[in-house]
């Protein structure tokens, strides 16, 4: 397959995860468009690693992994702390910060 | 451009059909924990893309990590917070949801467009024996660059990973450990911290907990026990 059919799909899942991040209020569909966002990334890397029979996309690829495993790790937490304080994970609700 | 209809085709056809169905059901289930299994199939489909593009490593690691880790986490929360039903109150402004979906449309278009261009002919996968685009020499491929008995380039990698990109292995290894850390202490029931039998002083950490004291009144008598567990 040419590299161009990889690249157009990933342009796509790319743009469905920030619909997502732009259409819902829920932190939790939020922390989900934005693993679809990385993961269409990753698409992107690997396919330019095949592309130029290189390991460095790859190596990137793995790295995007375990940045996205941390970034869900904390988030999760926040988000957990931020339920049993508010009761609720809606974005739209006034933030702590204001008063 | 597609000259049959051969093995690595179809199997591309299929993958992404369903990593794209998937990734529209993530984002438009109202049941967040049918979205979480969504995702998992998007995921999947990913790591099947990822073994047509020979990255069999990547594809096992993320099914181990994406599929088996990070959205199991997803689903612990979801179901620890009871938090499954989403009203989709945006979703019902119907105005605001096309404006979005047309920017949406509108940075796909425009990444398609910057992509395409010289990357649609057979020329631009590695291994056809001429140059691939912007490459001065002609390439091997993915596959002759791995060796003989390396078929899932896990040694094709290693050595790109310990030699050219050590520092940044030993920093993701801290970035692991402090993420690891950082959520141990934010999920943490502070105000369990004063009601500690053996009183180690730690209650000077519990400001701001009594947000937590009516959720934490009802598991207080299970989570003392499993504390206690935990000490003996």
């Amino acid at each position: 397959m040419p590299i161009g059919a990889y690249l157009i799909v990933a342009a796509a899942v790319f743009s469905i995860g920030l619909v997502g991040v732009m259409l819902r209020r829920n932190l939790i569909v939020l922390f989900m468009s934005i693993e679809l966002m990385l993961n269409a990334v990753n698409l992107t890397l690997v396919a330019g690693s095949r592309m130029w029979g290189d390991a460095d996309g790859q190596v990137f690829t793995f790295f995007i992994i375990v940045v996205a495993a941390a970034e869900v790790v904390v988030g999760l937490a926040i988000l957990v702390n931020l339920f049993f304080r508010r009761g609720t994970v809606d974005v739209d609700v006034p933030s702590l910060m204001r008063s | 451009m597609i000259e049959g209809l051969t093995g690595e085709v179809l199997a591309f056809i299929v993958f992404a059909g369903i990593a794209l169905g998937a990734a529209v059901a993530v984002i438009t289930m109202r049941n967040l924990v049918h979205g979480a299994l969504m995702l998992v199939i998007h995921l999947l489909a990913v790591a099947g893309l990822y073994l047509t593009l020979e990255s069999q490593f990547l594809a096992v690691v993320q099914v181990l990590v994406y599929a088996g880790a990070i959205v199991v986490l997803f689903l612990f929360v979801i179901m620890l917070l009871g938090v499954d039903r989403d009203d989709l109150l945006i979703m019902n402004d119907r105005r605001r949801v096309a404006g979005i979906v047309a920017a949406g449309l509108l940075v796909a278009g425009a990444m398609t467009a910057a992509f395409v261009g010289p990357y649609t002919s057979e020329a631009s996968v590695c291994g056809s024996g001429v140059a691939a685009v912007g490459s001065q020499q002609p390439c091997i491929g993915l596959e002759a660059a791995k060796g003989p008995d390396d078929g899932a380039g896990v040694a094709f990698l290693g050595r790109r990973l310990f030699t050219r990109y050590t520092l940044v292995f030993e920093l993701s290894a801290v970035l692991l450990t402090v993420a690891t850390i950082g959520a141990v202490i934010l999920a943490r029931r502070r105000d369990l911290v004063a009601e500690d039998e053996d009183g180690d002083g730690d209650s000077g950490r519990d400001a701001g907990g009594d947000a937590l004291a009516p959720v934490v009144a009802a598991d207080a008598a299970t989570d003392a026990a499993t504390h206690a567990d935990g000490e003996a």
